[in-house]
Order: structure tokens, then sequence, then C-alpha cells
């Protein structure tokens, strides 16, 4: 599958409406759904129902009693997706809210392609689900008027209720009493209009209402892919090899294990599907002696080529692929830049740096492996099924249809748990052994076998006129692709046809800025590629890219002798290609001028103490075709003889369109905005002797909650298409806080994270 | 010979062959199923696995079940839901992923039991060794606080004949 196809099926997603939709009395329920892309138009609904012959996307059903199963196949992982998406649907569908549960499907070839990451569920689902509740609505208003004797044109529908007057008959009842068997075609469906964002009573700003997956997570009682169980399990640990690629197994000794009671000997791993190499499991009764039998069987290997790669190599890469414009592939060509260089009366350069950043998910990898009755059924949490799957059934060695992905709660997923790479060495263990095996990967392990976010170089320059003027930006940024990793696929050609471009290693360097030239080259560091498999960490590329063109911009504004704020307004004119399109970014550029204006005017009487600054940044989300409008302000103390740098406050000004889950929506922009904070100020794992050097939390040190800064968050009314918020508040906060820096004590800092130390190199030199 | 450990286990009494050297963990989670009490890194840094020990917040990751012998061990399933902070928990909407909840709750409840009025700081103090990754910290703080207030009002951990406060 392509990029293009990937977006088309986004686009579809959106657009499900172009198929049809069926609601047919299946035994005691009502069952309702989307058709599949063909629906045979002889079936009926019961028949297309019966047959299974509808789409994954939508699927939900009522009983007796009126309450709604609504099934949901995305992940959950602590962004209460399951309960925005009915609530989308339940506001439609005007039945009773407290009627409504959730359930999270498995795979099965019937739900087709599975992913949950992107910050996409929102902006997938959010036409399907209305469109589906709307028509669902439709149908019970029919059959509930014919029950009452009443033309349809005098009964409405709701709170679970189809009443005329003073007659009114239940949903439930309706259920009870209904043969239900209707098929809307495409053209129906849409002439069934969807509410507009301000008629809708269950969802957008002012609609609180609690997440339906909470109450089991303050109990103990959610289940996670590390509580599964099954017969007759062995546990196993795996020993991982001296590289990530490339390493061979040339003699195991476990004659020191061997007294450990309750060891089960070990497994070298040959995987088909070459996810791995090298690897050894280490089997026992209990996991225990599978943790403690590691120190004891002793592998040697042939190590992979890339055992002495350190940060440095990848850095140095980094800056000449840079440097050489013979390298990599355009993403951005606008204008000419070549004259804008030459036209040049002055020039500034600059190159900005981020170091290696792990996903550090608080629930170890792992996975249940059983082979039953002629299928491998997989016990896991895990984001992308759809790109999972294949892999573990190539390891495996059976066609796709044998392997069965059951799904948990995801103890953290934040990208770590899209490519489900670690299924592979549980289920090969499995098979070797010939018996179900639980697969758990201790700290060191899990961030050894981590899909990190690649340490990454973007080199800037800026052209200006003889009148001072910017004319123009030269964008190259390179570093580890996560997509050449794990779905090369998905990769669309550069717009030079030069090569292909990761989407997720690129996106944000196509901003919303308009310029008269501008440029932005993407290069993949091959050492870094070859070292490790990058990872699509939360917010991917926009996390390090945007923190180099905010801060440049900056950079520039000065250069110009202009305020930042006011210099980045005076680029959000809307025009040309920044316009906007319907229905995801309609007004473009305009509302996040909108959301940075907001700002300015909430943070203009902030005083500032002494060695205090105030920076900004403005991003939009995490590609141009679901742009979230923030516009971020940090306020930070900068201490002068350690370096440390206080942040003391955050601001967001956001605009995402209908605000489906208000305060899940919070929620998400707490967590990213500290998250963003983490990778700004605290996280880094540089490469070492070819892996992190940092394998627990004893070095590895993310912010903790005497780091929390104050945040000020606003959401902005809008009617506009609702897009994702999972990740967006990530990007802006690393060069907010960077330019508050340089507010503060006037220097620039250009690597991340921002530590004392550099801040004290800057301050004294 | 197997030395038999033998502990209160959430009010119940418990045996278990455990080599002495196994930590509590999984010994809660394998051998007795209790589910609830997560693993996160082994090394006492994120508190994932924090269990009540004799009243005190333990990390059952990095501690022998040999020394819980004749003590009493309670996980966040003795609270049985209806601890103030657990209902603190779902107003204030704590939870992301979830994982790290059992741990945060446990580790919190020992702070009301010694320190029923907390100040912010005082919060941060005592949580700042159980990390989250989702970084729902000001929840945790605003739930904290919210169940404080409770506690005076409707809870007395010394009426509970079980639990942490037993």
């Amino acid at each position: 599958m392509s990029i293009k196809d990937l977006s088309k099926e986004k686009k579809d997603a959106i657009n499900l409406s172009r198929r049809s939709f069926m609601a047919g009395s299946v035994k005691t329920s009502l069952f309702m759904a989307f058709g599949a892309s063909a629906i045979p138009s002889v079936l009926s609904a019961k028949e297309a129902i019966a047959n299974k012959t509808f789409s994954p996307n939508v699927w939900f059903e009522m009983d007796t009693q009126g309450h709604v199963t609504v099934n949901i196949a995305k992940a959950e992982m602590g962004q209460h997706v399951g309960t925005a998406l009915a609530r989308i649907l339940a506001d439609e569908l005007e039945c009773e809210w407290d009627k409504v549960s959730i359930v999270h499907v498995d795979t099965d070839p019937k739900w087709g392609y599975m992913v949950t990451g992107g910050s996409w569920s929102v902006f997938q689902s959010y036409k399907p689900m209305s469109q589906a509740g709307a028509a669902g609505r439709q149908v019970l208003l029919n059959a509930g008027a014919k029950l009452l004797g009443e033309p349809v044109s005098n009964c409405e529908a709701s709170a679970g209720f189809v009443v005329s007057g003073t007659k009114k008959i239940s949903y439930g009842d309706i259920v009870s009493n209904g043969n239900i068997d209707k098929v809307y075609s495409a053209d129906e469906l849409e002439s069934l209009a969807i509410k507009p964002g301000n008629k809708k009573h269950l969802i957008g700003l002012g609609n609180e209402y609690k997440a339906l997956d909470i109450p089991p997570k303050t109990d103990g009682t959610a289940v996670y892919g590390i509580d599964v169980e099954v017969d007759n399990m062995l546990y196993a640990r795996p020993i991982l090899p001296p590289t990530r690629y490339g390493s061979k197994v040339t003699k195991v000794d476990d004659s020191q294990a061997k007294s450990l009671p309750g060891y089960k000997g070990y497994k070298v791993l040959t995987d088909p599907s070459g996810t791995i190499e090298g690897w050894v499991a280490v089997l026992a009764s209990d996991y225990p002696t599978a943790i403690k039998a590691i120190d004891k069987v002793k592998v040697s290997y042939d190590a992979g080529k890339t055992v002495n790669v350190n940060e440095a190599d990848i850095q140095k890469e980094g800056e000449r692929i840079c440097r050489d414009r013979s390298e990599g592939t355009l993403f951005v060509d606008e204008g000419k830049i070549r004259n804008a260089e030459k036209q040049a009366a002055e020039t500034i350069e600059a190159l900005y740096t981020t170091a290696t950043a792990s996903h550090f998910q608080l629930e170890p990898l792992n996975a249940v492996a059983e082979f039953k009755e002629g299928k491998w059924h997989i016990h896991t949490g895990n984001q992308w099924q759809g790109l999972t799957l294949p892999a573990v059934a190539k390891a495996a060695e059976v066609p796709d249809s044998d392997v069965i992905i059951h799904q948990y709660y995801l103890g953290g997923g934040f990208g770590r748990r899209l490519f489900g790479d670690w299924i592979v060495p549980a289920l090969l263990t499995a098979k070797a052994a010939g018996q179900p095996v639980k697969m758990l990967f201790m700290r060191p392990d899990d961030t050894m076998f981590d899909q990190p976010r690649s340490a990454s170089t973007s080199l800037f320059n800026a052209y200006f006129d003889e009148s001072g003027n910017f004319t123009g930006l030269e964008h190259a940024l390179a570093a580890g692709w996560p997509t050449l990793a794990m779905a090369p696929g998905f990769m669309p050609d550069g717009v030079d046809g030069k090569g292909k471009v990761d989407p997720f290693s690129a996106s944000g360097a196509d901003h919303w800025y308009t310029m008269q030239h501008h440029q932005a080259r993407v290069i993949n560091n091959k050492v870094a590629q070859e070292t490790f498999t990058p990872g699509w960490l939360r917010s991917v590329g926009q996390g390090w890219i945007v923190w180099g063109l905010e801060s440049f911009i900056d950079e520039v504004a000065h250069k110009a002798n202009q305020s930042p704020v006011d210099f980045r307004l005076s680029m959000l004119d809307g025009k040309g290609k920044q316009a906007g399109k319907a229905p995801e970014s309609v007004g473009g550029a305009t509302r996040l001028a909108h959301t940075l204006k907001k700002l300015k005017d909430k943070t203009a009487g902030v005083a500032l103490g002494e060695n205090e600054g105030i920076g900004f940044s403005v991003t939009a989300g995490q590609e141009r075709t679901m742009p979230a409008w923030l516009a971020t302000a940090a306020h930070v103390h900068v201490d002068k003889n350690s370096g440390k740098i206080t942040l003391k406050k955050l601001w967001v000004v956001a605009d995402a369109g209908i605000i489906v889950h208000p305060d899940g929506a919070m929620a998400q922009m707490e967590g990213a905005l500290l998250w963003g904070t983490s990778l700004a100020l605290f996280e880094h794992n540089e490469i070492k002797d070819g892996y992190v050097a940092k394998k627990n939390l004893t070095t590895y040190q993310p912010l903790r909650m005497n780091d929390v800064p104050v945040m000020d968050i606003e959401y902005i009314e809008s009617n506009e298409f609702p897009v994702g918020l999972g990740e967006p508040g990530v990007i802006g906060v690393a060069p907010a806080i960077g330019n508050a820096v340089y507010d503060a004590v006037g220097v620039r800092l250009r690597h991340l994270p921002m530590l004392s130390s550099d801040v004290k190199k800057a301050l004294n030199a | 010979m197997i030395t038999m450990i033998e502990f209160m286990l959430n009010g119940k009494k418990v045996q278990t062959d455990a080599t002495s050297d196994t930590p509590l963990v999984w010994v809660i989670r394998d051998e007795f199923g209790l589910k609830g009490t997560k693993f996160g890194c082994g090394v006492a840094m994120c508190g994932v696995c924090t269990v009540h020990i004799d009243g005190n917040a333990i990390r059952s990751c990095s501690y022998p079940v040999s020394l819980v012998n004749g003590k009493k061990v309670n996980t966040i399933e003795s609270l049985n839901g209806d601890h103030p902070l657990q209902s603190a928990w779902v107003e204030e909407q704590v939870p992301q992923c979830g994982y790290c909840q059992s741990g945060q709750i446990m580790q919190a409840a020992t702070l009301l039991d010694s320190n029923p009025n907390p100040s912010d700081q005082d919060i941060a103090n005592h949580m700042n060794g159980n990390y989250c990754r989702c970084m729902a910290y000001t929840r945790i703080k605003k739930a904290i606080k919210r169940a404080a207030t409770s506690t005076v009002q409707h809870y007395d951990p010394n009426a509970s004949s079980e639990g942490e406060n037993a």
C-alpha cells in the first residue's frame, strides 16, 4: 500500500457514507452496519448481516432494553477512543448515553485494515459514525412510527424514544416488535444530513462526560497484554544480540542454568520474516526463573557491523548529508531557492540536532503465543494489526488467515506498539517449544528492542535581500526513517522524483507560512537506519522537525528586526496553497494565525522577572491533510549559574474543529504538553556501541510530578471538521521553550534536550 | 526442604514455596493471580508495582518474598473499588492508559493515611517516584486533593478491617 493509498484510505474512511447502510433484526437484536465496499444488491440487510458482508469500521447492535453495544476496531491506549467514537454515534442515534457500551474487537480478516495511530481515529470516524447514527435513528423512527400508527412526519426521536405528541415507544420496544430489514443505498444515506457542530448535544465543547474505560483502570481490573495467561504455558525472556541487525549466535552454554529449579532450556530463534536476527529465548516454568536464567546462559555471537556505532557517528553522517545537496529528495520546492540564494545580500545558517529518545511505555513488551486448532492465537496489545499480522504470519510460515491477534488494553502505546515486532520472538519460541509461551521483556530488554525516535539533524539557511527582507528558507533534514524500516510501501515519491520520502520524517517541513522561496530536502540517515529500528514516537517527525523550524523562524525574525509573533503572523496569510481545503483544513493558515493572535493577547500582561523570558511557536498537527492549529507559549526562568531551565508555565490555544470529547481532549493535551516538555528538557538516550546507552529509569529520566509546569489550555469553539489531538500538543513545546530561553538570556539553544550543561556552555561562549 | 513463606494477602492468610529471593510482584501476580499490581521497570524506579506491606508503600518488584513472612500485604484489589481515591480518580478522569494507576493509588493512599490534608508540594514529594508515561500528573494531584477532602468527611481508615489500614 502506498502513501497515496493510505491517504485515500483516510479519505475513504471519511467518506464511508458512499457505502450502503443496513439495519436488520437478528435474533432479538437490531444489528446496524455499513455495507462492505461491494455489497451485492440482491442481499437483504438480514442476509448481508448473516454473511458478515459489512464494514468493520462502524458496527453496532441494540437489544430489547435499548442497550447499544458499539464495536470498536481501535486500540485503547489512554485516549478513550471508544468513548469518543460511541459518543459521535449516540449523538445522531438519539439513544440514551447511559445505555451505551463499547467492545474492542480482535483481528479478523473481516475487519480489514486495523491501525490506531497518527491521531487519526476521531478524524477518520467522525463522518461514518455520524451517518451510521443518523441512519439508525431513521430506521427506528420509521419502525416506531408504524408501531405508533402515526405518520413518520409526526414523530421525532429523542433520548431513546420515538415520540408523537403524547404517544411514545422506546427504542427497546421497537427492537422487540419490529421485524426490521432495511438497506439504505449510498445515495439515500447521503441525503440524511448529519447535524452541524452547533446542533450536536452529546459532543463538542461544554459536553462534559466520563470515559467508559476509566473505572476498570482505577481498581486493577483492566486487562492488559501482560495479564494474559493460557493453560500449559511456559514463560520466556529473550536474550538480545549485540546489535539490532546482523548478529549470529555461534554458541550457547546453559550448563550454569540447568541447576535452577523451573529452568526449561533455551531456544535459538530462526526467523523466516527477518524481523529478528541472533535471538535466544530462555524458557522456565515461572518468570522469575527466566529472569535469573538469563545471567547463567552464556551466548557467543558473530556481532553485526553496527556493534561500535555511537551517537556521534549518526550526527556526523547527519551533518554530512544535510550539507551535501546531492543527497536525499525534495519534499517541498516552492519558488526558486537557488535564485534566493544567489540574490541574497545576507544569509543566516543554523544546524539543529536532537538526541535519540526512547518510548519507555510503562508496560514492557510482551505477548502470549499459542497454536490452537490450526491457528496461531496471539494475546497482546497492538496498535497496527494490519501491519503486524502479515509479519507474524510470515514468521510462523502460515497464511495471514491463520493468525488471530487478541486485543487488550495497551499499557502505553505512543507509537511503540504500532508494528508488533515483539510478537515474532514470542511466536517462534512457542513454535520451537511446541507449547504456549508468554514472552515478557524485562525493562532493559524492552529498551534495547525499542524503536527509538532517531537522532536528527536539520540544516537551515535563510536568505535576505538588500533591504533586509526575508526572501527564502532552505531546509535540509535527516534522520533514521521509521516508515522505511517498518512500512516502506507507505512512502510517496519526492517532488523532484529523485526518491521516496518517509512522510513521518518530513511532515512539518511543509509548514503553513507563505514564503516566496521555500525548499525542504529530506535525507535518510543510513548510519541510524542500519543501527536500530527508528520508531514512530508520539508526534513522530514533527517533534524534531518543527523544533528546528520554529526555533529558526525566531532567529529569522530577530535578524529581520521583527517581533517573533508579528513576524509569524505576517507569514500566516492563508494565501495560495496555505488557504486550506474542505473539510479538513477550512480556513488554512488564517486559523493558525487566529490561535496565535489569541495567545498573544492572553500573554500580553505576563510579568517577567530577571532571567525570565517568554517564547512562542505555531504548529499544525501531524500532517497538512489533518491540521490541528496550535499556538504554544512557554514562560521560563534560566539560572545563569547552574544553567538550569525552569519551565514555569505553558499556554496553548488550539483550534481542532469540533471537540468531540472535551475532557478527553484536555487530557490528551495535558499529556502531550508534558511529553513535549520532557523531550525538550529531560529525555535523551544516545546510541553507544550499537544500542541506546540507558536501559532503565535509573539513567533515563523523563519528567516527573515535581517538574510539571502550570498549564493553560484553551480550545477554540468551532464547528469545523474534527481533527486528531493525541500527538499535536507535543510539537510546539520544545521550540517555545528554546525561544523563551533566548528571550530570557539571549542564548540560542540548537540541541534537544536542552540540558543545563548546554545552557552554561552557551552562556559562557 | 522447602521453606514455606506465610503472609496475609488482602486479609487472607496465604503460603508460598517461591524461592526466597523471588520478587514479591511475581508471587502476587502469577501465583495468586492478582493482576492489578503491575510490573514496569524491575528496579523500584517507576512505582507501578506499589503495594502496601504493613501499611507502607513498597515496590514489590524489588522486595524479596522472604521478607513478607508474617506481614500484611495489601494490593489494589484490597481497596474493593470503594476507596475515596478510587472515586476521586474517576471524578477527575485521571487514567489514560491506566497502567500505572494501581501503583499511583496505592502510593497516594499512604500519603492520606499520614497526612489527611496534603499541600501540592506534599503531594509532589510523596508521588514523585511514581512515573506516569501518559503524564497525567496534574490530574493525579487534583484527585488526591479531592480524596483528601472526602476522607475527612466520609472515610475512616481505621474502620476498615482489611487493607493497609487494618
